[in-house]
This record gives C-alpha cells, sequence and structure tokens, in this order.
C-alpha cells in the first residue's frame, strides 16, 4: 500500500484517477493535499468521505480502487423498491439486521470505509462486511433510522447496496461450504501425520522393527479412523444412494476402494499381518475433497456475480395514464405498479409484470421461465409472464401481478442453472472414470486368480497393488479441477460462463463473428471532433456548444456534457427551435448550434465547405459575425476493439464482421481494425444464415454481440457471447457473459479455454500412459504395494497440480504480458483507424 | 528408540487437538473471509480528524 499523497498528481483526479480536464475547477483540501477532482460527482464523494473524519481512505487504498461516482438520481429509490419485499428481520431487542449484496467494493479500504462510514450513521448499531463474498451484515435501530436511509448514506460514498434475502438455501450452501473446508483440511491434516508414519516404512533398508511397526500403524489407524467415518462420510452417503437408485457414479468406486482398503489395512494392523495403506485412503479422500471443495468455490463466485447482474438490471415498466388511447405517463419500478393499470411494452424489451395484452399483437419470448427458445405469439387477451421478453412489436398489457418476486424468480433459475449443471465434459470424465473402475475390479479379479494357481500367498499384495496404483485421478479429478478452476480464472476477469459447457465450446472455436454496434463501438454517440473554420479554437467552440445544450437531455446534448465538462460558461436566453437547433446569448454575443442552413441565416454568410465521413453526422456552430466551427458526432470505436481483432488473429481466429448498419460505415471500421470479411445492412435473418454458412463449412463460430437483431444469430452460433452491459434478452441467451467494456477478454476467455483442454489432454495422456505401464507390472507381481501407493500419489498429484496451474491464468505474467503487447499494438493502430475516421 | 513410544502418541494427541482445534474455527465462520480482515487490521487507525 502507498501514500496517495506521495504519489498524487494534479493531473488526475484525486477520487477516481481519470485525467482532469484542462480547466481544474473541482479542488479541495484533503488531508494537506491540493486535490483536484475531474468532476462534480467526484468532489462530492470525497468530500462526504473526508467530511465523516475518513479521509484515510485515500492512503490505504489499492490502485485501482475507486468507488463508483455517485450516480444520485433514482438510487436510493430504486434500492427501497427492491427493499420492499425484503423487510429487514426484527431482533428481540427491538434492533433491525438486514443482509446487503454490495457493488463497488475493489480493494479492503473500500470495506474499511463502508464500514466506518455506515456505523457513523445515526441509528446504525453495527455493520461488518464480507470481503469475499461483497456482502455485508447490517444491524439498526428501526426507531431512528430506515433501511433506505443507510442505503442512500452508502450510495453518497459512492457504493450500491441492495437488501438482500439470505434464503434459508443459501444458508444451508454456506453450512455445506464450511462443512466441505473441514472436511478437505482435517483430511489433509491426517494425510500429513499418517505420511509421517509411513515413512519409515518407505526409507528402511531392514524394515521397521515389529513393535515399532505395531505402534505406527496404531497411530496411522487412529487418525485414519476420523477421516473414513466424517471427511468421506459423503462418498459412503452418496455411494449408497446411487445403489440404491441402481445408478452408480464416482463415489461408488471410491466408497469401495478406500473402504476396502481401510479394512483390511485395520485387520493388518489388529493381526500384524499384511501391509497397510492408511497413508493412501487419507490421501486420496483429501485429494478428492479438495477437487471438490475448489469446484464449489468457483460455483458459488459464478452464482454471486450473477446474482449481482440481477439486481443491477432493475425491471422498469412505462405506465399509461389511461386505456385505450392513453399515453406513457410515467416511468416506475415495475414492482410498484399498481394492479389493475395499463403498462406499454417496448419491442426488444423484458416484460415487467404479469399481465393480459389488451392491444398490439408481438411475438415474446420465454425461454427464461420455459427453456423453450422458441417464441410464442401474442395477441389480445393472451397472457405475458414477468420476465419473458417482447420481441417484434409493442404490447400494452393491463397488469394482474407485480412484484419482484416472479422476476427473481425467473432470474434465480440462471443463476442456479449457472451453478448447479455439471459441464458435459466433467459428466463424461465421471462415466470414463466408472469405467475405468470396473475394469480394473475385473482385472484385480483375474490377477487374484492368476495368482491363486502362481503363489497363493502373493494374492492380496496383487490385488491391491493393482487396486492402488492405477489412478482415474486425471478421469475423476482433475477434468473437473481444470474446468472449475479455468472458470474461476474466467470470472476473475468478469468473464462468466453461464452454461456448463461453455469452457469447452470455447476451446474449439474457429470462427469469430463480431457485432458491430455496441459491440466492436460503444454504440452511443459521441463528438468525435471538432473543426474551427473561424479564428476561434476548438475547445472554446466545444464549451460554448455545451453552454447552449446544457438544459437539453437528447443524445447530441449529452455527448456535448460528456467532452466539455468545463460547465463555467453559461448561456442565457436560450431557445430551443424545433428541426433546426438552439440559439443563445454568452457574453452578449448571439449563437447559433444546429442545421447549418439555418446556423448560416444568422452568419450571413455561405455555408464552408467541409466534408463528413459515412458514419458521423454534423452540426454547426456560428455567431452573429462568423462561422466557428462544425461539431461531429458518431459512435466510437471501443478502444479495446482493434486488440481483440490482432489477437484473434494472433491465435489463427477467422475473424468476420456482421453489421445491420449501412455498408459505408461499416467499411470505414472494417477498414480501420483490419477486417476483410464484413456484410453491411445484415437483417437477422441474414446474420443467421451467414453463421450458418460458416458452419456448413466445418467452422466452429462463436458470435459476439449485444443487440435484439442478434438473437436468432447468437442462438445458432456454436457458442455466444454478450457483454455485460448489452441488452437483456442477449445475455438470457448467451453461453457467456462479458462484463465491462474491456473487449480484450474476449481474447483472453478464448486463449483460457485452449490452455484448459491442452492441460486436460496432457492429464489424460499421462494417466493412460502411467495406468498403462502401471497395472500390468503390479499385476505381475513386480511392484510392491508400497511403491504402488507411492507411483498413484504421484500421479494424482501431477495431474491435480497441472490442473491448478489453471487457476493462476491471467495472473502469470507471460498472459499478461501478450495481453499488454496485443493492446500496444492496438493503440497505435487505433490511433490510425481514429485519424481514418475523423 | 524406546522414545518412539512416547512421541509417536504424542504425535498422534497433537494432530487430533490441531483437528479439533480447526473444526471450531471452521464451524465459528474464522475461514468465512479470509481477505477483508487482513485489511481491517491496517486500516483501523483512530487519528481525529
Amino acid at each position: 500500500m502507498r501514500r496517495k499523497s506521495a504519489a498524487y498528481d494534479a493531473a488526475h483526479c484525486f477520487h477516481c484517477g481519470e485525467p482532469n480536464p484542462a480547466r481544474m475547477h473541482w479542488r479541495a483540501t484533503m488531508d494537506d493535499v491540493q486535490a483536484v477532482f475531474c468532476c462534480a460527482g467526484c468532489l462530492a464523494v470525497a468530500q462526504t468521505i473526508g467530511a465523516a473524519g475518513l479521509s484515510s481512505f485515500y492512503a490505504l487504498r489499492e490502485r485501482d480502487s475507486v468507488p463508483r461516482r455517485d450516480d444520485g438520481v433514482g438510487d436510493a429509490a430504486a434500492s427501497e423498491a427492491v427493499a420492499g419485499p425484503t423487510r429487514p428481520e426484527l431482533a428481540d431487542d427491538g434492533m433491525a439486521s438486514v443482509a446487503l449484496l454490495l457493488d463497488g467494493i475493489r480493494c479492503g479500504a473500500c470495506v474499511w470505509l463502508i464500514e466506518s462510514f455506515l456505523q457513523q450513521q445515526p441509528g446504525v448499531l453495527g455493520a461488518t462486511v464480507n470481503y469475499a463474498t461483497r456482502r455485508a451484515q447490517l444491524r439498526f435501530d428501526p426507531n431512528e433510522t430506515t433501511l433506505s436511509a443507510v442505503l442512500a448514506a452508502a450510495s453518497r460514498i459512492g457504493y450500491r447496496a441492495y437488501p438482500y434475502d439470505p434464503r434459508r438455501r443459501e444458508r444451508m450452501a454456506r453450512r455445506e461450504s464450511r462443512r466441505l473446508l473441514l472436511r478437505t483440511s482435517l483430511a489433509l491434516l491426517a494425510t500429513m501425520q499418517v505420511m509421517m508414519f509411513a515413512v519409515p516404512a518407505y526409507v528402511s533398508v531392514d524394515g521397521v522393527d515389529r513393535e515399532h511397526a505395531a505402534l505406527l500403524n496404531l497411530a496411522s489407524l487412529i487418525l485414519s479412523l476420523p477421516v473414513m467415518l466424517y471427511c468421506a462420510a459423503p462418498f459412503f452417503v452418496n455411494a449408497l444412494r446411487d445403489l440404491q437408485r441402481l445408478r452408480p457414479g464416482m463415489d461408488v468406486p471410491i466408497a469401495l476402494g478406500i473402504g476396502a482398503a481401510f479394512t483390511s489395512s485395520a485387520w493388518a494392523t489388529f493381526t500384524g499381518t499384511g501391509a497397510v495403506y492408511f497413508d493412501s485412503v487419507t490421501m486420496f479422500i483429501a485429494l478428492v475433497l479438495a477437487a471438490r471443495l475448489l469446484e464449489l468455490r468457483v460455483r458459488e463466485k459464478a452464482g454471486d456475480a450473477l446474482e449481482l447482474i440481477a439486481r443491477d438490471t432493475l425491471l422498469m415498466a412505462d405506465r399509461l395514464d389511461a386505456h385505450p388511447g392513453g399515453k406513457v405517463c410515467e416511468r416506475v419500478i415495475a414492482a410498484s405498479v399498481p394492479i389493475g393499470s395499463f403498462v406499454r411494452i417496448a419491442a426488444g424489451a423484458p416484460v415487467p409484470v404479469d399481465g393480459i395484452v389488451v392491444e398490439g399483437r408481438s411475438s415474446v419470448e420465454e425461454s427464461i421461465l420455459t427453456g423453450e427458445s422458441w417464441p410464442h405469439s401474442k395477441a389480445v387477451g393472451d397472457r405475458v409472464m414477468a420476465g419473458s421478453v417482447n420481441r417484434d412489436s409493442p404490447l400494452t398489457v393491463e397488469v394482474t401481478s407485480t412484484g419482484s418476486a416472479t422476476m427473481l424468480a425467473a432470474l434465480s433459475r440462471l443463476v442456479e442453472r449457472a451453478a448447479n449443471e455439471r459441464p458435459r465434459l466433467a459428466k463424461l470424465s465421471d462415466r470414463a472414470a466408472t469405467a475405468f473402475v470396473v475394469a480394473l475390479i475385473a482385472i484385480a479379479a483375474v490377477g487374484a486368480g492368476v495368482w491363486w494357481f502362481i503363489d497363493s500367498s502373493r494374492v492380496l499384495p496383487v490385488v491391491f497393488a493393482v487396486l492402488v496404483v492405477s489412478c482415474p485421478c486425471a478421469l475423476s479429478l482433475a477434468t473437473p479441477a481444470a474446468l472449475a478452476a479455468s472458470a474461476g480464472a474466467l470470472g476473475r476477469r468478469q468473464i462468466l460462463c453461464v452454461r456448463p459447457d461453455t469452457i469447452e465450446a470455447l476451446s474449439r472455436v474457429t470462427d469469430v463473428v463480431l457485432d458491430k454496434t455496441g459491440t466492436l463501438t460503444t454504440g452511443d454517440v459521441r463528438l468525435t471532433g471538432v473543426t474551427s473554420c473561424g479564428s476561434m479554437d476548438a475547445d472554446r467552440c466545444k464549451s460554448i456548444a455545451a453552454a447552449l445544450e446544457a438544459g437539453a437531455s437528447h443524445p447530441i446534448a449529452r455527448a456535448l456534457a460528456d467532452a466539455a465538462r468545463d460547465g463555467s460558461v453559461v448561456a442565457r436566453d436560450v431557445v430551443a427551435v424545433p428541426g433546426c437547433g438552439v440559439e443563445g446569448t454568452l457574453d452578449g454575443v448571439r449563437y447559433r448550434l444546429g442545421r447549418p442552413q439555418w446556423v448560416g441565416e444568422l452568419c450571413r454568410a455561405p455555408v464552408p465547405m467541409h466534408e463528413v465521413a459515412a458514419n458521423e453526422i454534423s452540426i454547426a456552430l456560428g455567431s452573429e459575425s462568423a462561422w466557428l466551427a462544425w461539431l461531429r458526432f458518431g459512435d466510437t470505436l471501443r478502444p479495446s476493439a482493434a486488440a481483440l481483432v490482432a489477437s484473434l488473429r494472433d491465435m489463427g481466429l477467422r475473424v468476420s464482421m456482421l453489421s445491420g448498419d449501412r455498408e459505408a460505415t461499416v467499411r470505414h471500421v472494417a477498414a480501420a481494425l483490419g477486417i476483410d470479411d464484413w456484410r453491411a445492412s445484415a437483417s437477422p435473418d441474414d446474420k443467421r444464415a451467414y453463421v450458418g454458412a460458416l458452419q456448413a463449412q466445418g467452422a466452429i463460430v462463436a458470435i459476439v454481440g449485444d443487440g435484439i437483431n442478434d438473437a436468432a444469430a447468437l442462438a445458432r452460433a456454436d457458442l455466444s457471447i454478450a457483454l455485460g452491459n448489452a441488452a437483456t434478452l442477449t445475455q438470457w441467451t448467451a453461453d457467456a457473459v462479458v462484463l465491462g467494456s474491456d473487449l480484450a477478454r474476449i481474447a483472453f476467455a478464448l486463449r483460457a479455454a485452449r490452455q484448459t483442454f491442452r492441460v486436460i489432454r496432457q492429464n489424460i495422456g499421462w494417466a493412460i500412459g502411467y495406468n498403462v505401464i502401471a497395472i500390468p507390472l503390479a499385476a505381475c507381481d513386480l511392484l510392491s504395494p508400497l511403491a504402488a501407493a507411492v507411483g498413484m500419489s504421484v500421479s494424482s498429484l501431477v495431474v491435480v497440480g497441472n490442473a491448478w496451474r489453471l487457476s493462476r491464468l491471467g495472473r502469470s505474467d507471460d498472459v499478461t504480458d501478450r495481453t499488454n503487447r496485443a493492446r500496444h499494438v492496438a493503440d497505435s493502430d487505433l490511433r490510425t483507424a481514429v485519424a481514418s475516421i475523423t | 528408540m524406546d522414545i518412539l513410544l512416547l512421541l509417536i502418541p504424542l504425535s498422534v494427541v497433537l494432530a487430533l487437538l490441531i483437528g479439533a482445534g480447526f473444526w471450531w474455527a471452521a464451524m465459528n465462520g474464522q475461514f468465512d473471509d479470509l481477505e477483508g480482515p487482513a485489511h481491517r487490521i491496517l486500516a483501523d487507525d483512530d487519528r481525529p480528524h
């Protein structure tokens, strides 16, 4: 950790670290440092933190840790709406306690800040934040404060908190997770100690003293007993259940193996004859439990992230004032719409409430609710359900039931689906492992039969050597562990695998189809350039334009407000002329911003020459005396787009781009990114057909998209990836969701998946080679049970260790390095690209 | 080598004690959040402002 004050430079915002605008207006003294801020929002958050005496947060936080800027409007209301169904629990002493799900925590300092700040709020008795799960437990006095007041306080320092109902199921899941951790750790502890007791037998040349050996065996037995009775209990329970259902799974051979080995070892200990395998038994149990713990943790994390998305995408409803003939009178949170009122559902929007269609005809996709991806056609009188998606045209619906219950039920299905399904490959390897164990028992039986005739005293050692030396770990342990580890690595990079087979599909991709709008480009209107055509410099022109549009809220005004953060210039007498533009006075000079002809009437000069690229629109700025500037607006490329295309190429993937946009626009973007294969003006059907054509050539197609228009193509592709800020629909049909806007993550995901399958192949190769050599040796009595146990243990460590490497993906330098290099290359490409567009 | 007759049982008792201690810790939620407390102890300064 470093002190922010030492490293602070005035060029960057004290709070969020973004570059400050050229004119720095937001200043404050924080901790004896003259701090400069990029915007009023950051200043407000920092002042709130400072006023609470918590400014050492800035010294404690890690580099990239930035609380979200306060979005202000709506947050408290939204939190309150979610809070509706989740009433705080009242304790016996009259104090309320509630669980919160927190968004925006990035390092330990955030935890400290939230706890300290919330505890300062009146009426709050305690706030404890769990850094690992991003959850908080809040206790407060309901007579002194309300939940929404506390939530509003959290949002003032830049964190969003959602009340969260720790359902019974979840409490049980936590207890289960604790138990599994305990089982694994106890088994590992016992393994260590039992191994130590086993070492004398491995290393001594003339054998251990009889009396000492008996003592060591007894000690091993005492330590293995709790492992067998407690740690391994789930194997026996599951095996029993499997046998009752006549569907033997992986737990049956495990239970058989450890049960038999333990019983015979215990027998050998008491009778003083025969070999003991306590070390192999405990180690095997510990390793299997460790793999299961790892898998569970990864699934929990994926579930949490999805839950957060679910909370973040609050459903809003457009309420109509009357029906028929009503118009949209307010946009409200779906849960608060009165039953019996009417709501309008736009095309492509999720249905916010349960209701009956009273106007319009459309098709509605209910895949989230029914799992069926084919849309149902809905007309007047049909019922629609909250959580389904209206696809074609607007509908008016009479509300029959509301509440987050319906929607949350639907979303929790998604979360559960991701958390509970086992990947096809893991199932396959389970089946293979079971077959392997059955074959193994057969080999052991045959070996026993053969040795019975050769030398009956060797039967037991041979059977155990065969059973112990074989190692199905590569199948039963390493494959699930590899899949779980790489899912974890992807999760850390904000890539969520929604379906269980996503990683396998990712590793096989040969073609990547990119959507343009909203994927390669940001999808918002941005100010892309200012060309001054008079004496005034471009920055000044931008400020004037922003001042003229300051009161408006249309996309261009927002783009101007984003571009010119300098709010010091104020225009007066602003008049908006519909269809033409705005007119206003600054420092006694009249300005017009808008259509060239209309601006020209004020300037009394002919429209000067200018060029506009195909993917842009331009508006003019002029004063009474002269033309001032052209302001160009367009959809900008994401900074990481070129990096993505470059690294996909590096990986030997074919890249193509589809867009419903005009040809000229698409050609520009394609040229800027170096994509040769592109289609413009593509309808949803065209996109689907294009993907189908690629598949017909044998390609495995991954499609990256966002818009509603992509849904059909996404469903057709072998793998669909949606950006986290994309339209809701595609998130629900996608196989993977990439949160945030860093496209480089997509390349990372593909690379990580390939690495995963390389590791799985290595493991299976190793396991086959090892078993092919070791099992015949053991069956021929060329391998002592001791050597067999060591061989098996080393073999399992090799495969599990190899799988574990995957969890370090994305942390290891070489991956980051390559990404950085790609980004560097891409930056220069981007500059060329921007130059060619503007 | 008679000392082994003492040391081996002792190691078993120790391992069982450690196991029991671990049981208590896990069931009391000591392992629920492994990162937060490490930061919290560093952050907890009470200097006046």
